[in-house]
């Protein structure tokens, strides 16, 4: 167990291929939006995070967001381009791997191919000079945990992806690593393993103490795993915070849209003040906001102005007045029902339970009603969250 | 955020790992630099001593150029009886560029053969070629040498070149490099818009393969360039000679009467074309050497 | 020098999609006329010399002057001529290949050594070098020099009178010239060691980097995180991983080894001094063919092939033990 901080990490990859060179065959110019210095592109910037002791940590963003390079920097396989990393009060930015007591699962699990099972996951203690008896015991406490004491003799290529994810988590643990670093580990699994082997994630994180930081693109891993998210886009961190904070209360339009699936939706409005209290308009449409709400804005004296209103897919229900749109698809899901609408020209999702038998909407026309707790409210102009505009990424909403 | 004990933050192990790796560092660099230094200092001397005139050279040891490089230039150009360097370059340049082409050709034909159709023995005939590649070429010289001489081959080039066609190792080269850049479809898709099986081959397949062309066009060319052991044995007119085989005949005559100056210009201009090639193509020769060799 | 040039893979995995449905028109024929032009001139220029050259190893043959004598069967003769002590009392083959072994072996012991040192440095994300392309550039460029101009150069400058012998007596190291080339067999061998090793370490350095970048690099991430220090990571998992490749490197470069010739006989005037200290097999080979003897050049030439056979298949058997 430790405790990790990062402070002000910067990370900037210097330039090695020239500009020039392959883009006359109609490459796309840049897949990121990096941003980009004399001294290269930078993939991490501003990056202060605490964790404690014991915290399950998740990185999570979309591709080239930063999030794999910083666990690389913890790890020490990546130069710290600035700031500093400090793990258990020590900085340890130029330390070694080696010498950090961190282990890592990576997304290919690096198995040593011509070690057998036992030998991977006895290697990290065997340099260590363990004793014989003391590394037979760890092993194999460790394959009883995850299932894999038959396979102790084979070798890595001998086993299903599955099974190789279980030696690979295996090989981190045997040696109680001040620090679990899990670099999408579940990724090269089907949707069957991987929803398996997140929930012995979770297991095992209550029977082992240690610190875990993971990474992962998928935010239903996130959710489900971490005591805390960090959200990132472009190198920048968007924001921190329990999973639930991060679903009730998205700091910005990215991460409200990145977190919660199907995609939250957007639809062009007006922030009014009526009788002293907030209202939205979207076309029309007036909807009072909470008491929560109308504080928050309160104390960020936020003007009337027009905004872009977000409401998640279950937090519509069709009604007898409200946003109207047509019904283009209807997706059965079992329960509920998935409609896909189009409403001010936009593709909208919206979810309807289905209860007394299914009701068919595709064609008609319908209204959506929704209330004034569930809407969030977007600035047109930097997409910041209006209730949370003066906030920093850190702060927490306290209930 | 700050933590309430930055304070008591230890940064001595950190700075003590940042001493150490820089150390490291700067110990690997001083090795490359020696090496570097190993690698380059024969043929500073050589150039030093190309610059500088036979008496100059008798003096003592120097670091230093002269000014004598075009005078022995000059003479090297000039050069006839024994050695007619100048004869020799022209030689080699032909040998070279015909055997080089023909080499690549071929080379890339013949693997394109094995790659693109399915015919009986294929597997066969891979796993020969990758077998012959071993056999050293050697053992074939004393049979070619007998049926040269049996048949008055001698003192004709086209026994150099032509037999450049079969080349094992450019042809092993030549099927990775098809392999991993040459989808099969694409002569689907050219045989349906109507081309000819030598058209596909001509227009199609070779303009994709252009990078492995340069580089193995490259390396035959050099490797015919720099070839002493046949050329030795099947070319005995003086006027016909290559480079190398001059070379050989000088090193035969007696040094220390020879005007040095314009041997150390000699051995210069045997070298110098290969090396003004690799200074603008070093990257992609490089490249070449493993490219489509180790992964697949 | 064509054989080390490309580096084979050693686990074929078969990608090509064998079977493919072939419906309406064959195109197998196109198959043989593109290989048609490789397999004549091979069988024309390459393989009925060799199968000559295996005859005449068993027949007197030799041209002395304009008189031919032969070829006459002389069954095992020219072997047990190879094999008989000369009358300086040395058997000249046994000699040659042990040279030529020699040689090799002083060059190659650093060629590997110091190659999978570089191979290693510049492959590590812990060091990050930077100019590593310069230097790469600098080591492979003299593998593309004439390696005759590069002896020659090098008798230009060790020999009696050269620059070396200069540099030395005007520090005071030597106070007479000393002869490097042809009077002491070590420092004759000594000086080809060192030319081939100069000409060949970069192109060994590269194979062996390519080798290595094969590797799945997390391989190495997850052993620096184990625990592992970089000689730990060398000898337990760049290693072992890289054995195949090395083994391959290392049997192409002894069979290169073997045919060596322009670097010894360019700096000994093709004489082997001193005292045949360094006359290579195909030195002998070529003595030989110069005398126009093809009997006894053939059975140099098959000697010079069993061995190189007997070695390839020796490795090759070894390493598909190794795979299973």
């Amino acid at each position: 167990m430790a405790e990790v901080i990062l402070k002000d990490i910067k990370k900037i990859y210097p330039y090695v291929e020239k500009k020039t060179k392959n883009n006359k065959k109609g490459e796309p110019e840049k897949k990121h939006n990096l941003q980009i210095t004399d001294k290269g592109v930078v993939a991490v910037q501003n990056f202060n995070l605490e964790i404690k002791d014991g915290e399950f940590i998740v990185l999570v963003g979309p591709s080239g967001c930063g999030k794999s390079t910083t666990l690389r920097m913890v790890a020490g396989l990546e130069d710290i381009t600035e700031g500093e990393l400090i793990i258990d009060g020590k900085v340890v930015n130029s330390i070694e791997p080696k010498d950090r007591d961190i282990a890592m699962v990576f997304q290919s699990y690096a198995l040593y191919p011509h070690m057998t099972v036992y030998q991977n996951m006895a290697y990290s203690l065997k340099i260590k000079h363990t004793p014989k008896d003391v590394i037979d015991q760890k092993v194999r406490e460790a394959a009883r945990i995850l299932n894999i004491e038959e396979y102790l003799d084979r070798k890595p290529r001998s086993l299903s992806g599955g099974q190789r994810q279980r030696v690979a988590i295996g090989r981190a643990i045997v040696r109680n690593p001040k620090v679990l670093l899990m670099d999408e580990p579940l990724s090269n699994l089907d949707a069957k393993l991987r929803n398996q082997m997140r929930a012995e994630i979770i297991k095992l994180r209550k029977k082992i103490n240690t610190t875990f930081i993971y990474v992962t693109h998928d935010q239903i891993e996130a959710m489900t795993l971490g005591d805390r998210i960090v959200i990132m886009r472009d190198g920048f961190i968007q924001q921190i915070g329990t999973p639930q904070d991060v679903f009730d209360y998205p700091r910005n339009k990215f991460v409200s849209g990145f977190i919660g699936s199907p995609q939250m939706n957007y639809f062009d409005g007006k922030l009014l003040i009526e009788d002293g209290k907030y209202v939205v308009d979207v076309d029309g449409y007036k909807v009072t906001l909470s008491e929560a709400k109308q504080e928050r804005l309160t104390a960020n004296k936020i003007e009337p102005q027009d905004v872009c209103v977000g409401i998640r897919p279950d937090h519509m229900v069709i009604g007898k007045e409200g946003l109207e749109g047509m019904v283009d698809v209807s997706e059965l899901m079992g329960t509920n029902a998935h409609l896909h609408m189009t409403v001010q020209n936009k593709d909208t999702i919206v979810i309807v339970p289905i209860i007394n038998g299914y009701n068919d909407y595709v064609g008609k026309t319908v209204k959506l009603e929704f209330t004034g707790n569930l809407v969030h409210l977007f600035s047109l102009e930097n997409d910041k969250n209006l209730e949370f505009i003066n906030e920093n990424v850190y702060s927490e909403v306290e209930e | 955020m700050e933590s309430n004990n930055y304070q008591l933050i230890d940064r001595k192990a950190d700075q003590a790992a940042k001493v150490k790796l820089t150390i490291e560092r700067t110990l690997v660099y001083i090795f490359l630099v020696f090496l570097t230094i190993i690698c380059l200092f024969f043929f500073y001397l050589l150039f030093v001593n190309a610059t500088r005139s036979h008496a100059e050279i008798q003096s003592g040891f120097t670091l230093i150029p002269s000014k004598h490089f075009f005078e022995n230039f000059q003479k090297m150009w000039n050069l006839s009886g024994m050695a007619p360097v100048r004869k020799g370059l022209r030689n080699s340049f032909i040998i070279a560029s015909i055997s080089s082409v023909l080499t690549t050709y071929f080379s890339a034909l013949t693997a394109y053969g094995v790659y693109a159709y399915n015919f009986k023995g294929k597997k066969f005939v891979e796993t020969f070629i990758l077998l012959i590649m071993m056999i050293p070429s050697q053992v074939s010289s004393v049979g070619f040498l007998e049926m040269c001489n049996e048949m008055h081959w001698t003192n004709q080039y086209w026994v150099l070149i032509v037999p450049g066609i079969a080349a094992p190792a450019t042809f092993f080269y030549m099927i990775q490099h098809l392999r991993a850049t040459l989808p099969l479809d694409l002569v689907e898709a050219s045989r349906m818009d109507g081309s000819s099986e030598f058209m596909t081959f001509n227009r199609i397949v070779l303009p994709i393969m252009k990078p492995a062309l340069a580089v193995q066009l490259i390396f035959s060319f050099v490797a015919s360039w720099n070839n002493l052991y046949l050329p030795t044995l099947l070319i005995t007119k003086t006027e016909l000679k290559t480079l190398p085989t001059m070379l050989a005949l000088l090193r035969s005559a007696d040094f220390a009467n020879m005007d040095n100056g314009l041997i150390y210009m000699v051995i210069f201009i045997s070298i110098f074309p290969v090396m003004l090639v690799y200074l603008f193509l070093s990257r992609a020769i490089i490249k070449g050497v493993t490219s489509g060799s180790v992964k697949g | 020098m064509d054989n080390i040039k490309s580096i084979r893979k050693v686990e074929s995995n078969d990608t090509e999609p064998k079977k493919r449905i072939q419906k309406g028109v064959s195109y197998a024929k196109w198959g043989y006329i593109f290989i048609i032009p490789f397999f004549l001139v091979y069988l024309a220029f390459t393989l009925y010399p060799q199968i000559k050259t295996f005859i005449f190893s068993f027949q007197k043959y030799f041209e002395s002057g304009l008189n031919v004598f032969g070829p006459k069967w002389n069954n095992f003769g020219n072997y047990v001529a190879l094999f008989t002590k000369s009358e300086n009392g040395v058997v000249m083959i046994v000699k040659a290949f042990t040279n030529t072994m020699i040689m090799w072996l002083m060059g190659a012991v650093f060629q590997f050594l110091i190659s999978l040192v570089l191979a290693v440095f510049f492959t590590s994300s812990r060091l990050r070098l930077k100019a590593t392309g310069f230097f790469k550039a600098v080591f492979y460029m003299p593998n593309l020099i004439m390696a005759s101009a590069f002896a020659f150069l090098f008798y230009a400058l060790f020999n009696t009178v050269g620059p070396i012998n200069q540099l030395a007596q005007m520090m005071g190291w030597a106070d007479k010239p000393i002869d490097f080339i042809s009077t002491y067999p070590w420092s004759t061998r000594t000086l080809v060691a060192t030319m081939n090793f100069i000409l060949w370490f970069g192109n060994t350095t590269i194979l062996l980097m390519a080798g290595i970048m094969g590797i799945d690099e997390s391989l190495f991430e997850s052993a620096r995180m184990d625990g592992a220090s970089s000689n730990r990571v060398f000898f337990d998992i760049t290693l072992p991983l890289l054995k195949p490749i090395l083994v391959y490197v290392l049997i192409t470069s002894l069979i290169g080894g073997l045919q060596m010739y322009d670097v010894p006989y360019l700096l000994t005037k093709g004489g082997g001094e001193p005292n045949f200290s360094t006359m290579t097999i195909v030195m002998l080979l070529n003595k030989y063919l110069s005398a126009n003897n093809y009997g006894m050049a053939g059975a140099v030439a098959v000697v010079l092939f069993v061995i190189t056979g007997g070695l390839s298949f020796l490795v090759f058997r070894m390493i598909r033990r190794k795979d299973d």
